[in-house]
């Protein structure tokens, strides 16, 4: 080993020893490792709960869409299915925005439908300040404990007379710095680690039905990357305010400020900019847009110019005069271009809805190179797949199953009912071609290819932080 | 070993230290004399760099200590006039941190307790935390930071201040040793009679200067009165310049 790594493992050990013979720490660990171990407890009982009760909603309604009776094609559009979210199994890490968005949506026939039953809807204002997640304790607490073990790191040392000291024996500031990084780096790996092995053998025991356990251990791993960085550089912060800083009063103030904007001011004051950018309609203002452009299109409305005009084109395609000399179903030939009508409809209002909310992210994770929560939270929120984008995946899967719902009614019209035959009915064989809506959570690499830009933005805020404690470090005078 | 030419530091435009000229030699005791803010401890702290001269240069066997901080502190040692620690180790750790440190490279533990023992610290005391230590032994450590250095130049800024009459009789024929094995010491202090005692030569400073240098074997019994005499007078005079000066270092600092 050479002498350069000799002082700088001894300083980190030093500080380590310093650090356990500390009772402050062991209090802020115990309290850290408790709440820990709740949020791990909740978030994993919450987890197999929801994904519990969805499987067996899932089974009931798939079995009320098998026992729905003989009837007409169209009318078993009409009674659907409800469609629900997967739980990802990485949920009880980050739960992300599924309470809010809520996870069960019907599909039924005309009618692309908005997602119901949000758990935070149904909750206590209590819910209002927030969950205990390993998330949060990640995202918030970890960094408060990072703070409060390194704002005197270089201070108290000048304070106590001892940086003069060090210095006087030609220890580099820099060989400080790295020591005294690596020290906090080991405490709260130290605090950290064991629950991130009791998150990977709980993950073990995890439903395989929506991702593959491969899938969930990079995603995993990717998460343990992305908070490290987050914590590396909330670290070298802290070195680096301590450093620069005349006073540890001054030290903590400043860190504690940081951390009050990073954790509750920036991402709040981020969401009403992004807003304010990119504003999205209402509920009402959206529903009004589908249903304007939906005047249209003819529905069941057979006086609708819309639909003489496709009854023409229709007789005119077949060469007859009449409906009743169609060899298809008309029936189902209306329902099917009906519906491929509001297929347009919906992708382009869709579409463009999920493209703000995209703009909306963008704008919030320009905030992460100065406040890195915002860039940590979406790209904890992508990892763990419970994001806006692994919403939109699923949304799309369901409108998809609609569709599909919807196909293979109309097609089953327009091959075999008669036209003219207002008796017609299908049954059980056909519900059966529709299989139940099996959605896998997305591979890991798609999560993390979604998450590049913060992920790329969290390792220049983490990079800036080293350079700052460098530069602060090296200006380090003891007097 | 340790030399200054025409070492100059001012503060915000008040001068600290006035083109100092001096040369310690190997086995030598050189003792600054003065009152607060004569510019005893300014000079100790260019020779450790930690603050940087106005002009003129401080030597470090040979190496100027602007231009290789850190090669010369290869060459000496500090014992600054309040010894710090770090007080929920042991004494025995501390030397341990400190010395690994200096060094590059770990002692064995007991070298490491025959160097407190030298320095006068009892063996029991060595293994106890130093938030119950004394002044007194803090110093001792410290010393023991120094002896394990093997340094060439030590460097001492009021090291017996505090100290009780026994450690500081103990420090005086450690610091005779030390001369004896060739060590350059250049130390700052208002003791007089420890000056006497252990010195090769004396320098009195006043206001930045370094106004006269003698042997203490010319020492005599009066010119210790007269010099305590014109120490204490400068105090006095040098009261609000002192203030002035300190006002300055600080708002450098910050």
């Amino acid at each position: 080993m050479n002498a350069s790594a000799t002082v700088i493992g001894t300083i980190a050990r030093k500080e380590l020893l310093e650090l356990l013979r500390d009772a402050r720490f062991w209090w802020t660990g115990g309290i850290i490792l408790l709440l820990m171990l709740i949020a791990l407890f909740l978030g994993w009982q919450q987890m197999q709960r929801v994904d519990g009760e969805h499987a067996a909603a899932r089974a009931v309604t798939y079995q009320q869409w098998l026992d729905q009776g003989d009837k007409n094609p169209h009318q078993a559009a009409h009674f659907g299915q409800y469609a629900f979210k997967p739980v990802s199994p990485l949920a009880f890490v980050d739960p992300g925005i599924d309470q809010f968005v809520g996870s069960t949506v019907w599909v039924e026939a005309h009618k692309q439908n908005e997602f119901n039953f949000r758990p935070a809807r149904d909750a206590t204002s209590l819910q209002r300040f927030g969950e205990l997640t390993i998330a949060f304790v990640l995202q918030i607490l970890a960094p408060l404990v990072i703070v409060l073990l390194a704002f005197s790191a270089f201070t108290g040392e000048r304070e106590r007379g001892t940086l003069r000291q060090l210095l006087s024996i030609g220890v580099k500031p820099t060989q400080l710095l790295v020591g005294k990084g690596l020290a906090i780096m080991t405490a709260v790996g130290a605090l950290l680690l064991p629950m991130a092995l009791l998150g990977f053998i709980a993950l073990g025991f995890a439903d395989d039905q929506h991702a593959s356990a491969t899938n969930l251990y990079l995603r995993s791993t990717w998460l343990v990357v992305g908070y490290a960085i987050y914590l590396t550089g909330f670290i070298a912060l802290a070195l680096g305010a301590s450093a620069a800083s005349s006073s540890s009063r001054k030290a903590l103030i400043v860190l504690l400020a940081f951390w009050v904007v990073n954790g509750f001011i920036a991402p709040r004051a981020m969401t009403d900019l992004a807003r304010l950018f990119c504003p999205t309609p209402t509920k009402v203002e959206f529903q009004n847009g589908i249903n304007e452009a939906r005047k249209a299109t003819f529905g069941h409305d057979e006086t609708h110019p819309a639909f003489t005009a496709f009854r023409d084109e229709v007789l005119k395609k077949y060469n007859v005069t009449r409906i009743e000399d169609l060899p298809v179903s008309f029936r189902g030939l209306s329902l099917r271009k009906d519906d491929e009508n509001g297929y347009r409809i919906y992708d382009e209002h869709y579409g463009a809805l999920w493209a703000t909310y995209a703009r909306q992210e963008r704008i919030r994770a320009i905030a992460g190179f100065a406040f890195p929560l915002a860039a940590l939270r979406p790209f904890s929120m992508g990892l763990a797949g419970t994001d806006t984008f692994h919403q939109n995946r699923f949304a799309t899967a369901a409108e998809l199953y609609r569709r599909q719902i919807q196909t293979a009614m109309s097609e089953d019209l327009i091959q075999h009912h008669k036209n003219g035959d207002n008796k017609y009915v299908s049954n059980r064989q056909l519900w059966e071609k529709i299989p139940t809506l099996e959605h896998k959570i997305p591979e890991a690499k798609t999560a993390i290819a979604e998450q590049g830009l913060n992920l790329g933005i969290l390792l220049v805020w983490m990079l800036a932080t080293i350079t700052f404690a460098v530069t602060a470090t090296r200006r380090l005078r003891p007097l | 070993m340790l030399q200054a030419t025409e070492l100059t530091k001012a503060y915000n435009g008040v001068i600290a230290l006035n083109k100092l000229n001096l040369t310690v030699n190997s086995g030598e005791i050189f003792c600054l004399l003065g009152a607060n803010g004569a510019g005893k401890t300014t000079t100790i702290n260019l020779f450790l760099n930690f603050v940087t001269p106005t002009g003129g240069r401080a030597l470090v066997n040979g190496i100027d200590v602007s231009e290789e901080p850190l090669e010369v502190k290869r060459h000496i040692a500090y014992i600054p006039e309040t010894v710090m620690l770090y007080p929920s180790l042991s004494g025995l750790e501390n030397l341990k941190y400190f010395t690994t440190l200096a060094l590059g490279h770990k002692r064995p533990e007991h070298e490491l307790l025959e160097l407190l023992g030298q320095a006068g610290l009892a063996k029991e005391a060595a293994f106890k935390r130093v938030s119950g230590y004394s002044k007194g032994m803090r110093q001792k450590v410290g010393i023991a930071i120094a002896m394990a250095k093997n340094a060439k130049a030590l460097l001492l800024d009021e090291p017996t201040s505090g100290l009780d009459p026994q450690a500081a009789n103990e420090f005086s024929k450690l610091l005779d040793r030390l001369k004896a094995e060739g060590v350059a010491i250049l130390m700052a202090t208002h003791d007089l009679f420890l000056a006497k005692q252990v010195g090769t030569r004396v320098g009195i400073m006043q206001r930045g200067i370094l106004v006269s240098t003698m042997t203490t074997d010319d020492l005599g019994h009066a010119d210790l009165e007269r010099i305590y005499l014109d120490i204490a007078d400068d105090c006095m005079d040098a009261g609000g310049r002192a203030m002035q000066g300190a006002i300055a270092e600080r708002k450098e600092d910050k």
